[in-house]
């Protein structure tokens, strides 16, 4: 899977705008929605506010943990934590890089929020890291993580099923010694 | 064809991209439909001038609000416009002019088929009466409240049985109405006839000198991104950045003295309502915005051309203002300069430093200094209302910063690209997304600045500016350097009006300080063309109205010189170069 799939996905996700024209209820395969009256809120999926906000025609309200005090909260405890914490949207990451480029005028001290997203993201990256580490070291068959969210899976998952193989392979040849012995120095 | 065409289709973006990665998304087109209602596609032509291009810029967006599907076709003369129209005609119903078209007949020019609308936002005065008094196919875009002086419709059109109303036939009816005329014959009364065509014959003679007083001068209105801005203001899409096309396309006209000084600060001080509307909320400590968004600021700043992205030296050597105050040219100027700077207490060093890279500490009051110099060394109106927009971390630009660059872009003679790549880039070069694009332009405009500094320099030191009787003249030799860069009529224009204000501060006659400039310049020296163009003279209380136009069209007539008025700037034309002499001699005569 590409990381612009997992984007993909991650525009389903239902997020409130307030449009500023009226339209009656759309029939659509994923689901209805509106219908649409100025100024009142509506839910609809992430692409399709972006279409509208590119085109002016609504204005997002950001969801209600993209705020800064909630996230300084969920940044402190995943650095305390030395498990993965839950995450407060599944496509946390996605969400507020699309949103904060498409709509950082919509967004209450968008900077602020976009450095703590990072950091937060930062941190869950490098514990990955740290547990992939020590799962090749340690040899292990198998491991459990919780609370992962799929672009983080996503992030890891080439490299490290690539890093396995290498290891099998560098073991497996060191099991047959007579293949190393081959060679000449 | 295809190369000349950028098709803009109004899809966003991100509709794009799912269809670069094959992934459908089913409901996409439907919702499309829903919000908004199918559209025609519209012929978009756009002639090649930064107000036009912003005007551009805002239409475009406004379009891609709506899923309006448009091509866009820049047009750089009336020729082009003429074989644009003929190859799109059949394809297109709705036609919208950018800064072309409304200042001659253009259904006469045209000959559209009769369901063909034309929408036409042009800041090019006189507007055609026959363009302003048709309502059916003709659709004018211009404020109410711009001065326009269009004379009755009563004078100039005759509606009775006997005159061809002139509006949409022309004269080629003449045979329809038989009976009525002949009813009149019967009627007899030879003396009411003969008094009727005398009637007729005065009715002609002061519509003649109506239509003559009215077409004899050219100036421009309201510029058209501030128009087509107002046009989204009143449909409430006006955003940020439209705001500051907007600005672009105002400073662009006051960067090329298309209008006067008043009404320059009259639409800065309009402009200035949109902007503090756009930008209040940045004072809100609660809801700080993120620094990517545009800010646009009201500004006083200097005239130092692209002082932010120079050094301040340099700016200063290839300002209009400095340098034809300071008379730079010459030897006593450079020394005017040294005083100047010392006076300014900044140390050559930093000076002569990149603005970026100069002392802080020197910097911080910068403006109030070269102020307070400025006044001690006759530049008293240095200070300018302007603009600037600011995002990111380090892009900050001054309005007519952008507008130089994008006239560079427009007009780069140094590759051998079509006008019409030239014209892709700069109209790129506006969005924010394309700052490479706008840093090249900002190069392309240094040189530029150069170029004008040392042509003009050239030009006054070697006394080539000539006092013809009614005006200067001036005529770049084939093989001077830069001229290549001379050959395209803005940068010829900003030539034009540098080398006019440099001439009048530097000369001593009264008499040559009140005339207007006529400059040439080669064209292309394989045809043996020429490009002239005439501005009015630099006075403090200049209307800048343009009385070239008609005079150059009739000194050509009278001489049967071969010209070419191909330009939407009617004082702007080709010549060969064998008919320089007789035209000029017959320029002379008209104007004396």
């Amino acid at each position: 899977m590409d990381a612009s799939e997992v984007e993909f996905l991650a525009e389903k996700e239902m997020v409130t705008v307030i449009p500023n024209f009226s339209l009656d209820k759309v029939y659509l395969i994923g689901g209805d929605l509106g219908p649409f009256n100025p100024g009142l809120p509506v839910q609809v999926p992430l692409w399709m506010a972006i279409n509208l906000k590119q085109r002016q025609k609504c204005r997002i309200v950001p969801p209600e943990w993209m705020d800064v005090e909630k996230l300084e909260q969920i940044r402190d405890t995943e650095r305390r934590e030395e498990t993965f914490t839950p995450m407060p949207n599944p496509h946390y990451m996605e969400l507020t890089k699309l949103l904060l480029n498409h709509a950082s005028d919509n967004i209450p001290k968008a900077d602020e929020i976009r450095t703590l997203v990072k950091d937060t993201w930062d941190t869950r990256i490098a514990k990955l890291r740290l547990s992939a580490d020590s799962f090749v070291r340690e040899q292990e068959a198998h491991a459990k993580l919780d609370n992962l969210t799929l672009m983080e899976i996503n992030t890891i998952s080439t490299f490290f099923t690539e890093s396995l193989n290498h290891m099998y392979k560098l073991r497996t040849s060191l099991q047959t010694p007579e293949d190393g012995q081959t060679q000449e120095y | 064809m295809s190369n000349k065409e950028s098709q803009g289709s109004a899809n966003s973006g991100l509709q794009a991209r799912y269809q670069a990665s094959n992934l459908f998304r089913p409901n996409t087109p439907l919702v499309d439909q829903a919000l908004s209602r199918p559209a025609e596609r519209v012929l978009l032509l756009v002639a090649p001038d930064v107000d036009a291009l912003c005007a551009c810029k805002i239409l475009q967006s406004l379009f891609q609000c709506d899923h309006v599907q448009y091509t866009l076709v820049p047009v750089s003369g009336w020729q082009e416009l003429e074989i644009v129209f003929l190859e799109h005609k059949e394809q297109f119903r709705y036609f919208v002019l950018i800064n072309c078209g409304g200042n001659i007949d253009l259904l006469e020019t045209l000959q559209p088929q009769d369901e063909a609308v034309f929408f036409i936002c042009d800041t090019h005065r006189p507007v055609d009466v026959v363009n302003v008094y048709n309502d059916t196919q003709i659709k004018l875009l211009i404020k109410q409240d711009d001065d326009l002086e269009i004379p009755a419709y009563d004078d100039i059109f005759r509606d009775d049985e006997e005159d061809e109303d002139g509006e949409d036939s022309g004269n080629e009816s003449d045979g329809s109405e038989p009976s009525g005329k002949r009813r009149r014959f019967d009627e007899g009364a030879v003396e009411r006839r003969i008094e009727r065509r005398r009637q007729r014959r005065e009715w002609e003679a002061r519509r003649r000198e109506i239509l003559f007083d009215y077409e004899q001068y050219e100036y421009h209105g309201t510029s058209s991104a501030m128009m087509m801005f107002e046009l989204a203001w009143i449909m409430s899409k006006d955003s940020n950045d439209m705001l500051w096309w907007a600005i672009v396309g105002l400073t662009d006209q006051w960067v090329q003295d298309r209008i006067t000084q008043m009404k320059y600060v009259t639409d800065v001080g309009t402009l200035q309502r949109h902007v503090s509307r756009h930008n209040h909320r940045n004072e809100d400590e609660e809801n700080t915005l993120s620094i990517d968004c545009m800010r646009i600021a009201f500004e006083y700043d200097v005239r130092l051309s692209l002082y932010q992205h120079w050094s301040l030296y340099e700016s200063i050597c290839n300002s209009c203002y400095t340098t034809s105050a300071l008379k730079l040219w010459s030897v006593q100027g450079q020394k005017r300069l040294q005083e100047f700077l010392a006076d300014m207490g900044l140390p050559l060093k930093q000076v002569k430093q990149k603005f970026n890279s100069m002392d802080i500490s020197l910097k911080e009051n910068l403006r109030e200094m070269i102020e307070e110099s400025s006044n001690k060394f006759g530049m008293k109106d240095i200070r300018v209302q302007t603009f600037s927009a600011q995002f990111g971390f380090k892009n900050k630009f001054l309005a007519s910063d952008v507008v130089f660059a994008v006239i560079s872009l427009l007009e780069n003679a140094e590759k051998d690209e079509s006008g019409t790549d030239n014209f892709i880039k700069a109209l790129d070069s506006l969005s924010r997304s394309n700052l490479d694009k706008l840093h090249t332009g900002l190069e392309l405009a240094k040189k530029l600045l150069r170029a004008i500094q040392q042509t003009v320099a050239s030009c006054i030191c070697t006394n080539l500016i000539l006092s013809q009787g009614p005006f200067l003249y001036c005529y770049l030799m084939e093989g001077t350097p830069d001229v290549k860069m001379f050959s395209k009529p803005v940068s010829l224009c900003l030539l034009c009006k540098y080398l006019l204000k440099s001439f009048v501060s530097s000369t001593k006659n009264k008499r040559c300080k009140m005339l207007p400039l006529v400059l040439a310049a080669p064209l292309d020296v394989e045809k043996g063309t020429v490009i002239m163009v005439g501005i009015p003279p630099e006075v403090e209380s200049s209307d800048k109205k343009n009385f070239f136009g008609r005079a150059f069209e009739k000194a050509a007539e009278s001489t049967s010189s071969r010209t070419l008025h191909n330009q939407f700037d009617m004082s702007v034309i080709e010549l060969r170069t064998e008919d320089r002499s007789k035209f000029l001699d017959a320029l002379i005569s008209l104007l004396s």
